[in-house]
């Protein structure tokens, strides 16, 4: 479709750490998390014939990403309400007692405020998938920023807090056999816009220091297209002519201005993003939603997974 | 409600689809046209801080841009700081209590995945602002979710936790825990329940977790009146009469949704949008187009350049159409302001601009008497 910017610089990747069974995507708030996630699992389906994308909430989000046409690819819904049960079952032991407990008076309120319990449960929910399904790729659409370290961060804290108990074993077991290199890869998704990146390093620093877990991967997406460079020579031009719609050919130089530093910005930033440890996908700009199988495609091109 | 509450503007709307500079862009169109205005970002991009010229505190502090006229004021809380805030304010004078809860474990280490507190804490703020009697209209830009728009009902839903009996029996936990007796002795089924519940959870998450749960709210039961009153006014305010739902949103499969999930939630608390505000929707050809493209002196590559703009835009403008379509549909009688894409990379040039193409619309955004 286009070409995207690239960084400026020569070699600047890394030989591209592969990639573990389970990827956690993350990114802050609009950068497009959920499209990638359903680009790549489309490719990982067509592939090899299986993936699984998980996605925290209603489920509204994943499915419009993938749209009709990937059936391959298998969207697990994890509900917050639903999760906080699923999970507790083999804690209590059994179903009935799960509910009397979590039912009961005071519980059910708390809970309602109690983010953590459930960011652990929905956890330990993509562990039991992950065990269940071997060998099969599981991208998980993970909440946006800050919230989702803190959310890799409550199985070690839980750990840590609580010592001892069924629930301190569960918090181990989703530290071991989810949250530790091997079993999951961090994917963080970004936009090639100067503060944007800066938040994405800020998040890949927190993510190694608070998780142990590597970014193995930056999606840079929405980077964007490049106009023909004469045409705002041509332009500015018109524009010092004085001639007749020199006030329209002002508006158009004025446009292609903006465009010329959003690139640059691009670029810059993108130089930034490449002299860091990370393998990076590029991700072209489209003007209007794309489809998960576009999507994959440029993945592709680029590499994935 | 006193007759100097101001009217607040609360815009809600997904991720990406360029809230927080409408939002800003807003505030600036109603300072220009005379009113005093304070502009609330509850997730602070650094950015818009940044174009605005105001610092991230919780204190109140004016917008230095000139086409301001001195009538804009920024409140942008630091996220990291809502703990301590909190504290501050709920066990002000009280500095024992407020060094148990900092230094409870459970309070400090749940509590940044616990979003609604930084909510809370902004709104506590912004209700301190309004009682200065200063503001015309505040407002308040929501966190990038869909979900965001329940932190009006989180003061609620906190003070019922607080007032019920949860916290009676959490401190009592607390206390047998303390003690290391069981708790088998409370009369009653409630009591019964309550004690095998108590025992079961123990059982599971060991005894601290039950131990630092009942501290904390053992702590906060005390200070429960003060709670309610930090909130009371915060949660009037937003749900009051003079509150007003605008749902900003792109002409994106996400951004439509999003409306359409936000009118909903909107709805179940007796709300209705004001108005939908969508960005990148242009409304026809570019200005500058049809005098260019059919000009004698117009070369190949000014041309191709308006070729590739027109195609970009008529594919914004056809999703923008869709989505107009669909929300007079789903939500008939609902205005909607339409806004062009915005070609400029600098925040502070975005949000002037965007403030002008709002300006013809203030009257559909906010009331008159509040204009």
């Amino acid at each position: 479709m286009t070409t995207p910017v690239r960084p400026s610089g020569a070699a600047l990747h890394a030989p591209p750490r592969s990639l573990s069974p389970v990827l956690l995507l993350m990114g802050k708030g609009g950068v497009g998390k959920t499209t990638i996630a359903a680009g790549l699992a489309v490719l990982e389906a067509e592939t090899h014939g299986a993936a699984i994308l998980v996605e925290f909430g209603d489920g509204d989000a994943g499915k419009r990403a993938l749209g009709p046409s990937h059936r391959a690819v298998q969207h697990v819904v994890i509900r917050p309400n639903d999760a906080v049960h699923r999970a507790a079952i083999p804690l209590f032991g059994s179903a009935t007692v799960a509910k009397l407990v979590l039912g009961n008076f005071a519980m059910k309120p708390l809970l309602g405020v109690a983010p953590a319990i459930r960011e652990l449960a929905m956890l330990e929910l993509v562990r039991q998938l992950a065990a269940d399904r071997p060998g099969v790729r599981i991208v998980v659409d993970m909440p946006a920023t800050g919230h989702s370290v803190a959310w890799l961060r409550v199985p070690k804290q839980g750990r840590d807090f609580l010592g001892s108990g069924p629930l301190f074993e569960m918090c181990d077991r989703i530290g071991r056999e989810l949250l530790s290199p091997g079993r999951a890869s961090i994917l963080v998704v970004t936009l090639p816009e100067r503060l944007v990146i800066e938040e994405t390093l800020e998040l890949c620093a927190s993510v190694r220091q608070e998780t142990g877990l590597h970014v193995d991967r930056i999606v840079v997406n929405r980077v964007p297209v490049a106009l023909p460079p004469q045409a705002l020579l041509d332009a500015r031009a018109w524009v010092d002519a004085k001639g007749p719609q020199a006030g329209a050919a002002a508006q158009l130089a004025a446009v292609l201005e903006a465009r010329e530093a959003a690139r640059a910005e691009a670029t810059a930033s993108l130089d930034a993003l490449a002299t860091k440890d990370h393998a990076m996908w590029h991700v072209p700009l489209a003007p209007t939603d794309p489809y998960a199988r576009d999507v994959a495609r440029w993945l592709l091109a680029e590499g994935a997974p | 409600m006193s007759a100097v509450d101001p009217y607040v503007v609360v815009c809600a709307g997904g991720g990406g689809v360029g809230k927080t500079t409408t939002s800003a862009a807003l505030a600036l169109a109603l300072a220009q046209a005379g009113r005093t205005t304070l502009i609330v970002t509850i997730d602070p991009a650094r950015r818009l801080a940044g174009a605005m010229g105001v610092p991230i505190t919780d204190e109140v502090t004016q917008v230095t841009l000139a086409s301001a006229h001195g009538n804009l004021w920024a409140l942008m809380p630091d996220p990291h700081r809502s703990l301590y805030t909190f504290a501050e304010q709920l066990f002000e004078g009280e500095p024992e209590a407020k060094a148990r809860m900092l230094a409870n474990r459970l309070y400090i280490g749940l509590a940044d995945a616990a979003a609604g507190i930084h909510e809370l804490v902004a709104m506590s703020l912004v209700a301190r602002a309004a009682a200065q009697g200063k503001f015309d209209v505040i407002v308040i830009d929501t966190a990038p979710s869909r979900h965001a728009i329940e932190f009006v009902t989180l003061p609620g839903r906190l003070a019922a936790l607080l007032g019920g009996r949860t916290v009676t029996w959490l401190a009592g936990v607390a206390q047998r825990a303390g003690g290391g007796t069981p708790s088998g002795a409370s009369a009653g089924l409630v009591g019964w329940g309550a004690a095998h519940v108590e025992n079961l959870l123990a059982r599971v998450t060991g005894p601290t977790l039950v131990r630092d749960t009942g501290d904390l709210f053992r702590d906060l039961a005390v200070v429960r009146e003060r709670f309610v009153a930090l909130t009371e006014h915060a949660g009037k305010l937003l749900l009051g009469p003079t509150a007003a739902y605008l749902l900003v949103t792109a002409p994106t499969a996400a951004g439509r949704d999003d409306v359409l999930f936000l009118a909903q939630r909107l709805e179940a608390m007796g709300r209705a949008p004001r108005a939908i505000v969508m960005n990148r929707a242009d409304t026809g050809p570019a200005p500058y187009a049809h005098a260019l493209a059919s000009h004698s002196a117009s070369s190949a590559s000014i041309a191709l350049a308006l070729t590739m703009l027109d195609e970009e835009r008529a594919s914004r403008s056809e999703a923008a159409e869709r989505l107009s379509l669909d929300f007079r549909r789903h939500l008939a009688g609902v205005p909607i302001v339409r806004l062009p894409f915005i070609d400029a990379t600098a925040p502070d040039q975005v949000v002037r601009t965007l403030s002008r193409e709002l300006t013809p619309h203030l009257r559909v955004l906010v009331p008159d008497e509040h204009r």
